[in-house]
């Protein structure tokens, strides 16, 4: 079941944001907002602008004009550390893990935000700061059992096949409990079987989770939302369902433009 | 073969004392990227405060114990005086200002100390043990600073491996971008690296003083020796410093055994000449790990 578009009252949205880097014009006035409940895409040609959304979304970038709006809230700027406890959690292109932590640890360092014993309990190995930490233990354990990698929580991302690489990186940013996921490029550089599985399981996720997608691969952004921004440039040029979006003259003009190479206009 | 045993008993009391130093260098370069070269300028300082409370009260522990207080103290006083403002700007500036750092603290302590060398009075006897019918070059004292030294790696191996603070500190001295979208205070964990990196030097500071005397400069060979016990186990290597800082007491104390205690400081740079050489990762450093 998709969801029908009530768009007036997204859950995370950025509004009127404009941003210049070197000189160059990133984001210009661009508005983007994620209903509640919904997968919302965003697409564009390669330098359109679209991790720089995702950017100002986790606190990487503050915006020259324009505002962040999170559950009704207007903020000037997200701060990063503050992501989790607002209940927002960002993957990264790739894959991201700490190469010098374990896959548990990596997960473990995902929902370490809501445990807090305190820097001195932690450093006198007082036990409420280990009961704490061995909570947070099970649950990564726990997490990494529901998505099949259990058996590789005591190895180092460079041990791990990519597909188990980018299943941490998932678990990572769902232990904190987020109600919003930002994912960067989930299906980078896996395959066309793990990509079908991805596209359920994010669709698992909903309505209880918000889910905002940047991705290159059209049959999963056709198949998973409910709902698409088109960027170009540093504007939005577009948006409405999968088959409003995939019939629009100005988007596919957009995809040919970029095969001429002209629309570079900074990072992705 | 009795000299040679001697000479190897001998070095590990100053070797463990140089792998505190070594690992304090590595606490700030796990948590900043950077070397502190006024590490043991600010273990030279503390050391003075614990001088100065053992004078008055006559306690030792209590002594150690404000020392470890004041070093971590001092940490934070550094960082946030001396190396954020300039490190923002400019990453090679706030290494020579560790320098200046170290200065500074040397002519303090002249000012409020003196000069002199002072002696320090051990907690136990520092003379060697007779057993078997000989006296042997390990005294109650190097037993006291062994342990205490152990007791220290113990710690910090279980606070950077079983807790959320070292999970957060080592995840944010990795990759703080990614750490701070995991919700980790990068900064905090920083300010908690210098903190510890600090206490540690003291600790060493108190426990190698008592073996010779503290003058503002007297502690000023044992950063050529921390250093390169820091820089051949790898940098980022808890593990690398408490080896090669205790590899080195023990070269140091061969070296000094066999030839003059004048070389010791030569035969410590043609290692790390070598080191850098032929595996300037270091032997416990992954690749990349001094990259900045």
């Amino acid at each position: 079941m998709k969801y029908v578009l009530p768009l007036t009252h997204p859950l995370l949205a950025v509004e009127n944001v404009s941003i210049t880097l070197s000189g160059l014009k990133i984001l210009d006035e661009v508005s983007i907002g994620a209903p509640e409940g919904a997968v919302t895409g965003l697409i564009g040609p390669n330098g359109a602008g679209k991790t720089t959304v995702f950017n100002v979304m986790s606190g990487f970038l503050t915006p020259d004009e324009g505002i962040i709006r999170f559950d009704g809230k207007k903020l000037k700027h997200i701060k990063t550390h503050h992501l989790t406890k607002l209940g927002i959690s960002r993957t990264l292109q790739g894959v991201g893990l700490f190469e010098s932590l374990t896959a548990l640890e990596n997960v473990m360092l995902g929902g370490s935000a809501g445990v807090k014993s305190g820097i001195v309990a932690d450093s006198l190995g007082a036990p409420w700061a280990d009961s704490a930490q061995n909570k947070l233990r099970a649950q990564a354990m726990e997490i990494m059992g529901e998505f099949g990698i259990a058996d590789s929580v005591d190895r180092y991302p460079s041990e791990l096949p990519y597909p188990v690489q980018k299943r941490v990186a998932i678990a990572r940013s769902l232990i904190s409990n987020p109600k919003v996921l930002l994912l960067d490029e989930p299906a980078g550089g896996i395959s066309v079987g793990d990509m079908a599985e991805l596209g359920r399981m994010i669709r698992s996720w909903t309505p209880e989770r918000t889910v905002l997608l940047v991705e290159h691969h059209m049959e999963l952004v056709m198949e998973v939302c409910d709902l698409i921004w088109v960027l170009d440039a540093g504007k939005v040029i577009a948006s409405g369902t999968p088959e409003q979006v995939r019939t629009n003259p100005a988007v596919l003009a957009a995809y040919l433009g970029e095969d001429g190479g002209n629309t570079d206009v900074g990072n992705g | 073969m009795t000299n040679f045993i001697d000479y190897l008993l001998g070095g590990f009391s100053n070797g463990a004392v140089i792998a505190l130093m070594a690992l304090a260098l590595v606490l700030v370069w796990r948590s900043t990227r950077m070397v502190n070269f006024a590490q043991v300028g600010q273990a030279m300082f503390t050391t003075y405060v614990a001088l100065t409370i053992q004078q008055s009260t006559g306690n030792w522990l209590l002594a150690l114990v404000v020392a470890i207080g004041a070093g971590a103290i001092l940490g934070v006083i550094v960082f946030f005086l001396v190396i954020r403002p300039v490190k923002n700007s400019d990453s090679t500036g706030a290494i020579i200002a560790t320098f200046g750092v170290l200065i500074a603290l040397q002519a303090g302590a002249g000012m409020i100390w003196g000069g002199d060398p002072q002696g320090f009075i051990p907690p136990v006897d520092n003379a060697g043990l007779e057993f078997a019918g000989r006296i042997w070059p390990i005294s109650p004292y190097d037993i006291l600073v062994l342990s205490a030294t152990a007791a220290l790696v113990i710690g910090l191996t279980l606070l950077f491996t079983k807790t959320s603070l070292g999970l957060s500190m080592r995840a944010s001295a990795f990759n703080p971008e990614v750490a701070r979208l995991s919700g980790v205070r990068v900064n905090r964990m920083l300010i908690s690296g210098w903190a510890i990196a600090g206490a540690t030097g003291a600790i060493g500071g108190v426990l190698i003083a008592p073996a010779s005397t503290i003058s503002p400069n007297s502690f000023d060979i044992l950063l050529v020796f921390a250093f390169t016990a820091a820089v051949i186990g790898g940098l980022d290597s808890l593990i690398g410093a408490v080896t090669f800082g205790i590899g080195t007491g023990l070269v140091i104390s061969l070296v000094s055994g066999y030839s003059d205690s004048g070389n010791a400081a030569i035969v410590a740079l043609v290692l790390l000449a070598l080191n850098l050489l032929l595996k300037p990762d270091g032997v416990f450093g992954h690749h990349g790990a001094r990259s900045v």
